[in-house]
């Protein structure tokens, strides 16, 4: 089973996000800010991220900064909410291996498309 | 008069005096050696004749008796006369002769009795041997009038003495208007007032004077012209330098700084703002070429380009940099062409340099995306949670019941929050633009605290929160926009629910004091930190502490609350402990108005 981490700080989103994806058949873990994300990681690796970028504190764009500095050679990809589908994202983007953005309000059968589409990417490769 | 005539009567005759003698002097001379020469070639026994005869000597001296002649006497060699004819009473005294002369005729000054004498002396040689000399003596003539001199000098001194007051006369004549006119001018030169010179002269003088006068009369003229034109031309450039002080003192009073250059490119002006805009001394600059003291190679890229595409070079497009001496501004510099006022008459003769702050402008720019990220932010923050509550419901049929009820919760809550940040934002920004008018009415306060209380408590939120109400029984009406200030009130009970803790209290108050009301909320919740009170009244200013984080907001009600309350010239001012709660105070004055009237 494909463990989630999702990580918001709107907590009816993270809630929402949780109930829809456990529904799917994922194992969920929420954040409200970085931080407690980056506690979890560490914790225990998951086998994607989806992470607001505006979040107050650390952005979700720090987040995913320290992530690639705290686990370098992660496997796991990174989900970004954003309001604001920017240049500037996308050129801080480049940096991030394994990133993918999707623009807010997302849809829920959007992130579940995307996060489906990866894992069985990623079982073809495998096999 | 008579003085002066005679003086010169005098003199002339003194004058002519000295002339005779001298002509009589020189006869005398030349008579004298001419005979001398003429008796010592005759025979000594011709000259001295034995006795009874008479000698030539003696008829020479009876022949010359009228003359001059005083003596002949020939003597010998060791001075005996041995002849003697002279005048009566004239003794002829004896003189040592020369044995041996050196000369054949010798002129001797004498002196007999008084007499001044001319003696010529000649020796008389006879067979080479000197046997006698000849001595021939004259009265030199003298200076004294004689009788003889009176009808000469009478008939000179006569038309002298006559004609000495006709001269007199006639030159004071003449110069009478000479001093008239001496005295005209001498008033001239004062400028009494211009008056014709009188005149009574001869005609000679007739002409001078009337040119003379016209010449005066014109230089007067002249001078009074020119005293006018100097007049004028003071005015002129007093008037020219106040004109000048004028421009001087506009261009160096614009906000922007200046640069004028030439048509070689180098600097001719430089206003002093260039020093404040820039930080570039303004006298150092000129006559030197922008990129001696531009180091911004930006500039100087823009103003190359401008330089050799000549007057296309100039679009209305300036070039924003921040100054290396000023990095904290943001400078805009423009270049124009600098036309003579006849357009046609040639190319551009220069180039005028414009470098305008535009820190404000730039600032705003930045402060205007940034409050459109916002606003963006805000806005699909609660449409996302829109989106995937209403998702949910819509797709999935076997939802949970408590699932659906929290689901249709959450859409109310974010529409609510979605609505109230809508109209929080256009109250804002018509308050910024100054478009939202307010409409003051006199209000009993006690019913609007009490309304807005009720509406907060009965809201759903701070469900187990105390609410209180203290206010006096009786509060002043105030004029005030009853909606607007509801909408501050409201915002200030939102936050003190919102930030409050799990059982606290929430406390609206009012107090009245001579000159002003004040609505005090207070809550007992989580505090402001001390480095966020500054900012709360901020758009979009959200603190980072966690209890905020978790709690829903916007931004924008403080500050909204903020703008009502000033436009009602009033304060909102904060106090706040950290972990102990915080006191919103809104003060109105009373009656604005009427305070006015009093004074």
């Amino acid at each position: 089973m494909n463990r989630i981490l999702v990580v918001d700080d709107e907590p009816h989103v993270v809630r929402v996000l949780r109930l829809r994806l456990e529904r799917a058949g994922y194992l969920v873990a929420t954040a409200l800010d970085g931080e407690s994300a980056l506690a979890a990681i560490e914790q225990s690796p998951p086998d994607a991220v989806i992470t607001d970028i505006q979040m107050p504190g650390m952005s979700g764009r720090e987040l995913c900064d320290r992530i690639e500095e705290l686990f370098p050679h992660r496997t796991f990809p990174i989900f970004l909410l954003t309001s604001r589908a920017e240049v500037e994202h996308r050129e801080w983007s480049k940096k991030i291996s394994n990133a993918v953005f999707l623009e807010k309000p997302a849809s829920l059968m959007r992130i579940l498309s995307e996060l489906e589409d990866y894992f069985a990417a990623g079982q073809a490769v495998q096999r | 008069m008579i003085t002066s005539s005679l003086a010169v009567i005098i003199l002339i005759c003194g004058l002519l005096l000295a002339d005779y003698r001298q002509s009589r002097e020189t006869q005398v001379r030349q008579q004298g050696s001419a005979l001398a020469r003429l008796l010592v070639e005759l025979p000594l026994d011709e000259l001295v004749p034995s006795r009874g005869r008479r000698s030539v000597v003696d008829a020479l001296a009876y022949g010359l008796r009228d003359t001059s002649l005083a003596y002949a006497v020939i003597v010998d060699p060791a001075g005996s006369p041995l002849l003697d004819v002279s005048k009566p009473g004239m003794i002829v005294s004896a003189a040592a002769m020369v044995a041996e002369p050196s000369v054949w005729l010798e002129e001797v000054a004498l002196e007999f009795d008084g007499q001044p004498i001319m003696e010529f002396r000649a020796p008389i040689y006879s067979e080479g041997k000197v046997i006698a000399y000849l001595r021939l003596g004259y009265l030199r003539p003298t200076f004294g009038v004689t009788r003889d001199h009176l009808p000469f000098l009478g008939t000179i001194a006569l038309p002298v003495f006559l004609l000495t007051p006709g001269f007199y006369f006639l030159l004071k004549r003449e110069i009478k208007p000479l001093r008239k006119l001496r005295m005209e001018m001498e008033a001239a030169i004062g400028f009494d007032e211009a008056q014709q010179i009188e005149r009574e002269a001869s005609d000679a003088l007739d002409g001078i004077l009337d040119a003379f006068t016209r010449f005066v009369e014109r230089s007067r003229r002249r001078i009074a012209d020119l005293e006018e034109h100097r007049g004028d031309l003071i005015t002129s450039s007093k008037l020219i330098g106040y004109q000048r002080s004028r421009i001087e003192t506009v261009i160096q009073s614009l906000p922007e700084a200046i640069v004028v250059l030439d048509e070689a490119g180098v600097t001719a002006f430089a206003n002093n703002k260039l020093s404040s805009l820039i930080g570039i001394n303004p006298a150092g600059v000129v006559g030197s070429r922008p990129s001696e003291w531009l180091v911004e190679d930006d500039l100087l890229a823009y103003l190359g380009k401008c330089e050799t595409k000549g007057n296309r070079g100039y679009a209305n497009e300036s070039v924003e940099y921040s100054p290396t001496n000023a990095p904290e501004k943001t400078v805009a510099l423009t270049a124009y062409p600098l036309f003579a006022p006849d357009r046609n008459a040639g190319g551009a003769r220069g180039t005028l340099l414009v470098f305008r702050d535009v820190t404000l402008e730039s600032m705003a720019k930045s402060a205007r995306g940034e409050f459109v990220a916002h606003v963006a932010h805000e806005l699909k923050s609660p449409l996302n949670v829109l989106r995937m509550y209403s998702e949910e419901l819509l797709n999935a049929d076997d939802l949970a019941e408590e699932f659906r009820v929290e689901a249709v919760n959450v859409i109310h809550d974010e529409v609510d929050r979605l609505s109230t940040l809508i109209s929080n934002l256009l109250s804002l920004t018509k308050i910024e633009m100054g478009s939202l008018s307010i409409d003051r009415q006199r209000v009993k306060l006690n019913e609007l605290l009490e309304d807005a209380l009720n509406t907060v408590s009965r809201g759903g939120l701070g469900a187990d929160l105390q609410f209180r109400l203290r206010s006096p029984r009786v509060l002043s009406p105030v004029a005030v926009d009853k909606d607007l200030l509801r909408v501050a009130i409201n915002n200030l009970l939102t936050n003190a629910i919102k930030y409050n803790r799990p059982g606290g209290e929430v406390t609206l108050a009012a107090e009245e004091s001579d000159e002003a009301i004040s609505i005090v909320v207070k809550d007992t919740g989580v505090g402001i930190d001390e480095g966020d009170v500054d900012r709360i009244f901020d758009k979009f200013f959200r603190s980072d502490c966690e209890s905020v984080r978790k709690t829903s907001g916007h931004g924008l009600g403080l500050a909204l609350a903020r703008q009502i309350v000033e436009l009602h010239h009033g304060t909102l001012s904060v106090s706040s402990v950290p972990g102990e709660g915080s006191e919103f105070v809104i003060e109105l004055r009373k009656e604005p108005g009427l305070v006015k009237q009093a004074i």
